[in-house]
């Protein structure tokens, strides 16, 4: 009795019905994506205006005087200009050599059987497992016994630490996406293992193989706590470097041009990062 | 003949080679990350607890058992209060934490199309910002006459206080910074639940707040404790944040350990204060390792 009641009333009710929770929820949407908006894109709107301003009086909006001239003044700043290639360097050197100890080692764990496997793998989730800064003042009084304190090795080793579950976890998963029936139908028609893994497995893992290195290096790039706390008093990097412009911040102006100029790798990895936060790239990273 | 019975005996030698050699080149692929984890993470953490429990002894020189190190951090109302500060933050942002992440991950499980596509990228932008540039934009937004004071003055406000080397100055930027990951766990978490299971409850009455809190709350606890225990985690270690736009006084103890280290050159000072973090967090890390190996 109630379900036809049910049914007879949906007919003419259902349309209006959809209609108003569709509505609602555009609402909702609409509510979320102001606010958001206002919460996470302000502060990035008042630096890229920062880095334009000669001239910027309270209580006006936006700059009352716009200009290019601090870009120059600060990009030739001498502490910038040898801290930025020294930044770039140590990450390149960073990812590369990650790269290397790591994707053998996430193929060995997608591919093969051992004992121990699983556990191993869950192991490199420890990396997250403790107190970030806890973990680099340990390793800094190791460091300081080797006097590896202010030398660009210590810096390259602690920033390594870092990467190892992103560049493990994420390739893992790629191999073991990998659909094996193709692999054995290269092998059958003659192909040779060698052959197979260069022509069939690698381009089926390519694009999270390049995420994982794009996120390292990008991530790399920008730590800051592990270069300042090792790299201390002979390595600047550009992030520790920001730390004492915005510490001493005399003429706004600089740190909002650094910033904006440090920046846009970042920028470039969000445009390419679309697609692989849909494929669930970014949160294998995490350990989820 | 002979051929016929070596094809027919073989089989299995053959593969238990195999296999040993597979298992060994295996061992070979993944000593180097292990071998990097060992040092770099599990020896200094080690070293550090019995760095700070051994202190030398002044009569013999030997190194004797003592909670010493841990009796000074006690004393000391300065470090008992930069402690007692990190797990109010640390409990203040996480709480935060879920109040924003909840709802955006509700709206995102259970809508699609261009509004719902553009909310996630905002919630996801974050990721994409690094920390010492989020703590500069954050200054000269929330600052004193930042643009948020501006905006304020503008409609009439003028009794704005900035937050910017305040407490609530790090809980701002620490969830801002973690919305994120927060969002993307727990939209995962939601999307494991079945759209089926959602329309019968409502097909028998369930309401909004009945759904989330019996259906849907109890069937992603995974995303929730995951979420749970890495931002516990990330905001107990955190440095760059409380560094840059927290008080001077009292002090996180990321903030707290680096000016022991760099400033005051204390070693195992530094090294009791960490080994203190690590036993704050050592029941969440566990959680954490074991939610994600339960689930594999």
């Amino acid at each position: 009795m109630a379900m036809t009641t049910s049914t007879r009333i949906r007919p003419e009710g259902l349309g209006a019905w959809r209609f108003v929770k569709r509505l609602r929820r555009d609402a909702i949407g609409l509510l979320l994506f102001v606010a958001l908006f206002i919460v996470i894109i302000g502060p990035m709107i008042s630096v890229i205006f920062w880095a334009f301003t000669e001239q910027w009086r309270y209580p006006s909006l936006i700059p009352t005087k716009w200009g290019l001239s601090y870009w120059q003044e600060t990009l030739s700043r001498a502490d910038i200009v040898t801290a930025l290639p020294l930044s770039i360097g140590l990450a390149t050197v960073v990812t590369l050599l990650s790269a290397v100890i790591c994707l053998p080692a996430s193929y060995a764990f997608a591919r093969l059987k051992f004992p121990g496997r699983q556990a191993l793998l869950l192991s490199f989730l420890s990396t997250n497992a403790f107190p970030r800064f806890g973990l680099y003042v340990s390793i800094a009084v190791v460091f300081f016994r080797l006097g590896l304190i202010g030398t660009i090795p210590g810096v390259i080793l602690i920033q390594i630490v870092n990467t190892l579950l992103l560049m493990i976890w994420i390739p893992t998963s790629a191999f073991q996406g990998v659909d094996r029936s193709l692999e054995e139908a290269a092998l059958d028609v003659g192909a040779s293992r060698l052959r197979v893994f260069l022509q069939v497995t690698l381009p089926l893992v390519l694009p999270a193989l390049s995420a994982a290195v794009l996120l390292t290096f990008v991530s790399t790039f920008y730590e800051a706590q592990g270069a300042l706390i090792i790299g201390i008093p002979n390595v600047t990097t550009m992030p520790v470097l920001m730390y004492s412009i915005i510490n001493s911040q005399v003429i706004v102006q600089y740190g909002a041009v650094i910033s904006l100029a440090l920046w846009l790798p970042s920028l470039v990895l969000l445009l390419f990062a679309q697609r692989f936060v849909r494929g669930n790239a970014i949160s294998a990273g995490f350990g989820v | 003949m002979a051929t016929a019975r070596a094809t027919t005996a073989q089989p299995a030698p053959v593969s238990a080679v195999r296999r040993d050699f597979s298992a060994l080149l295996a061992y070979v692929l993944i000593s180097p990350p292990v071998l990097i984890m060992t040092m770099l993470i599990f020896l200094p953490a080690a070293q550090a607890i019995i760095d700070t429990l051994f202190v030398a002894d002044n009569a013999t020189g030997q190194s004797v058992f003592s909670l010493q190190n841990y009796i000074h951090f006690a004393s000391d109302p300065i470090l008992v209060a930069n402690l007692q500060f990190t797990i109010l933050i640390t409990l203040a942002t996480v709480f935060m934490l879920f109040v924003v992440g909840y709802p955006l991950a509700l709206y995102l499980r259970f809508s699609t199309g261009r509004i719902a596509a553009a909310v996630q990228v905002l919630a996801l932008f974050p990721l994409f910002v690094p920390g010492v540039i989020l703590a500069f934009a954050l200054i000269r937004f929330l600052g004193t006459h930042g643009m948020l004071d501006t905006l304020l003055h503008l409609v009439g406000i003028t009794s704005y206080t900035t937050p910017y080397l305040q407490p609530q100055g790090i809980v701002i930027a620490l969830v801002w910074e973690n919305i994120p990951f927060t969002v993307l766990v727990l939209t995962a978490g939601l999307r494991q639940v079945e759209d089926a299971v959602v329309e019968s409850a409502r097909d028998v009455g369930a309401n909004d707040w009945q759904i989330f809190t019996r259906i849907l709350l109890p069937l992603s606890t995974r995303s929730a404790v995951i979420v749970f225990c890495l931002n516990v985690i990330g905001v107990f270690g955190a440095f760059t944040i409380p560094y840059l736009l927290g008080p001077a006084q009292p002090m996180m103890m990321g903030v707290s350990m680096q000016q022991t280290f760099n400033n005051y050159q204390d070693r195992i000072g530094a090294l009791t204060q960490a080994v203190i973090t690590f036993l704050f967090c050592a029941l969440v890390g566990i959680l954490y390792v074991r939610t994600v190996s339960r689930a594999r």
